[in-house]
């Protein structure tokens, strides 16, 4: 299905308009409070942005010299560091491990990498348990989903939904719900969910960040679900991307006043955990071996190219939060891993330009995703150049095309051009009913279903110029 | 156990990487962020005050509103008595499982039994110390390692953790400075830990107790001025 299909159906949906328009003005609100709450400590954003962009692209700038310390580092940490060009690769290597550690269950903490893989369908496949520990996470799986939502994978979900989840999952008669019975929902999903933390033997975590300087992976968490699955279990399998990676411990923490409050609003995230190497001599937990795959997938070739701002991308969802468009249709419309305006970057630069034409349009061009940004990712830029570069590459429809070219011939002839406009604004007035709205927009009458269109006065901007000349 | 040779995928990523980067003299680079390393400077920081009394204010505030519960007591002796009545008000099991940095308080005469080790699913209380903590946010920092295994903090549905005032630090900078200073190589696990944990998952209502422990309690102790 097409995106545009993918989107009339989404707007349709009552229940799915129902949980966005709850969640839209709460991650708005938080990440403004949190945001805000910076100048009490004499802090300003703005600064804190531009010393985050410049981590980032200190980064990128060296990314061949950073990987090779943050490998060496690694190792020396007594960690293994393994490489995977795409998706499958990292399937591949994670049920190679797994079938070397004789691994029947894996416990997941939340990985949008290990969506880009397919991971959980590779480890089922090979008769290895995947279960997700997130509890927005773990609600999706059990719906058979795909997170909607970088940060809250089941923000789309209502907690009627969300019972009848639990009760077959979970083998009990399906109850009525209110919003007061979420703590003993959110327990019940606990209890079930500690079993598997305490039998997996493989835990599979992403990573915020890569610390060059120590060799870790920095792990950010509130549920303490991230902990579980790096502490519990013998095996802890990190599968990150090859652009987290920030230099120091101070850079760290510079991002770490950035990601929970553009995230969440929260000063600090619960659980910020930093993992380095394995269970060391005399402990008494921690995984006997850890092992990061880092991931291209696309990555490297966005070095040097247009699109390396969005490398910078520390994956707080700010950009989707204040999104008009992701707000009308939710995270799977967008068809991918990634939703809102990094996914409509992300898509089409990782999964081939000709094959998300749509997304770089889905877009109202307002700019609240560049305004957000804490790592001030040109967004609607990179998404008008992805619209060139369709153009450029004649991807765009031929009726488009036909439609812009026969445009042009237009505006190249003034006389035309104003006959023609002359024309349209009189079919536009006699549009109007006696509200002095368009209720229904003859030719395309899609653009009135949700809302009335202004009435023009009657007449053309060169008409209305050249009455006022004279008068 | 040998994991799967995968220097073809490296040496592939590499290249790419090498060719997006596009600059020369990969060890003149290497050299330079290597010396970097070594010169760590900090990003924009909080103008707060730094005397004991306002750190101990300040971490105390962040703490509370994050959902910790926070008390002082003067001298380190003094916190098994404090535990016990934490633990009688909410009506919690006086079994706990300790780190061994705070096992060697006299726990029997408050009347607390208490196991030193790693912590299990049974377990109910977990008590730790602290490497130090946070001002700035309210937060805890614990190190694991043979005597604090990371499992007391997490498993148990009570968190109870020792803070002494004289290690309470300014900034997240701050206590990785400490770390440095006094542990040289990274732990295996450093973990920050701020408040219960917590999800919004369901429709973005915040619940407390999510996966770790539904209660934290933190002890302060130190002159109170």
């Amino acid at each position: 299905m097409h995106f545009h299909a993918r989107a009339a159906e989404r707007v349709r949906n009552p229940v799915l308009q129902k949980a966005l328009q709850k969640a839209k003005p709460l991650f708005v609100g938080k990440r403004a409070k949190g945001v805000a709450s910076l100048a009490d400590d004499g802090l300003d954003f703005e600064l804190l942005r531009s010393t985050a962009e410049s981590i980032r692209n200190r980064v990128l700038a060296d990314l061949d010299v950073w990987l090779d310390i943050f490998e060496t580092r690694a190792r020396v940490s007594g960690a293994e560091v393994l490489w995977a060009r795409d998706g499958d690769e990292v399937a591949r290597l994670v049920v190679d491990i797994a079938q070397r550690y004789g691994v029947t269950k894996a416990a997941k903490s939340k990985s949008m990498l290990s969506e880009e893989a397919q991971l959980n369908e590779a480890l089922a496949a090979a008769g290895i348990r995947p279960v997700e520990t997130d509890l927005g996470e773990y609600i999706v799986q059990l719906a058979g989903e795909a997170p909607s939502h970088i940060i809250a994978p089941a923000v789309h979900k209502t907690i009627g939904e969300i019972e009848a989840l639990f009760a077959e999952a979970h083998g009990r008669p399906e109850q009525p719900r209110t919003s007061a019975d979420i703590p003993a929902m959110t327990q019940e999903a606990r209890a079930v969910l500690r079993q598997h933390f305490l039998s997996a033997e493989m835990g599979i975590s992403g990573a915020n960040f890569l610390i060059a300087e120590t060799g870790s992976a920095a792990l950010v968490t509130n549920e303490g679900n991230g902990r579980m699955v790096t502490t519990l279990p013998r095996v802890h399998v990190v599968v990150t991307g090859i652009e987290k990676i920030v230099p120091t411990l101070e850079d760290f923490s510079t991002l770490m006043r950035l990601l929970p409050r553009s995230a969440t609003g929260q000063t600090i995230s619960n659980y910020v955990s930093l993992l380095t190497g394995t269970r060391r001599e005399g402990d008494q937990d921690g995984p006997e071996k850890t092992v990061f795959i880092l991931v291209d997938n696309g990555r490297a070739n966005l070095l040097g190219s247009a699109w390396q701002d969005m490398l910078r991308c520390i994956r707080c969802g700010a950009c989707m939060n204040h999104c008009p468009v992701y707000f009308s249709l939710g995270g799977h419309a967008y068809g991918w891993v990634y939703p809102g305006p990094m996914g409509s970057v992300l898509t089409p630069l990782y999964t081939g330009i000709e094959n998300a034409l749509d997304l770089p349009h889905a877009s109202t061009g307002c700019n609240q995703c560049g305004v957000v940004c804490p790592v001030r990712i040109p967004l609607p830029k990179l998404m008008h150049g992805l619209r060139e570069t369709q153009v450029e590459r004649g991807l765009r429809p031929w009726r488009e095309r036909f439609a812009l070219r026969a445009w042009a011939w237009v505006a190249r002839r003034p006389a035309l051009y104003r006959w023609l406009t002359r024309g349209a604004v009189r079919y536009l007035r006699w549009l109007v009913d006696g509200s002095g709205r368009i209720r229904v927009f003859g030719m395309a009458p899609g653009w009135t279903d949700g809302r009335d269109l202004a009435a023009g006065s009657g007449k053309t901007f060169h008409e209305l110029y050249a009455a006022r000349k004279r008068a | 156990m040998s994991l799967p040779d995968n220097t073809a995928a490296r040496d592939e990523i590499l290249d790419r990487v090498r060719r997006g980067v596009a600059r020369q003299d990969f060890e003149v680079r290497r050299a330079a962020a290597e010396a970097a390393l070594t010169a760590p400077t900090r990003g924009p920081q909080p103008h707060m005050a730094t005397d004991t009394a306002a750190l101990r204010a300040r971490f105390a505030d962040k703490a509370a509103a994050l959902a910790s519960s926070v008390e002082s007591v003067v001298r380190l002796a003094e916190a098994p008595a404090a535990v016990a009545r934490y633990l009688e008000s909410h009506g919690l099991s006086k079994q706990a499982v300790a780190t061994a940095e705070v096992g060697a308080l006299d726990w029997t005469l408050a009347g607390i039994s208490v196991a030193v080790r790693a912590a299990v699913d049974a377990d109910t209380v977990g008590i730790s110390g602290c490497f130090c903590a946070v001002a700035e946010t309210g937060t805890l920092l614990l190190c694991s390692g043979a005597e604090t295994p990371a499992t007391v903090s997490l498993l148990p549905e009570t968190h109870i953790a020792l803070v002494p005032v004289a290690r309470l630090v300014a900034t997240m900078e701050d206590a990785f400075a400490l770390v440095r200073a006094e542990l040289g190589d990274m732990p295996r696990a450093l973990n920050f830990i701020s408040g219960p944990s917590r999800t919004g998952d369901i429709e973005q209502t915040i619940v407390l107790g999510a996966h770790g422990p539904c209660r934290v309690h933190l002890i302060l102790i130190g002159e109170t001025s």
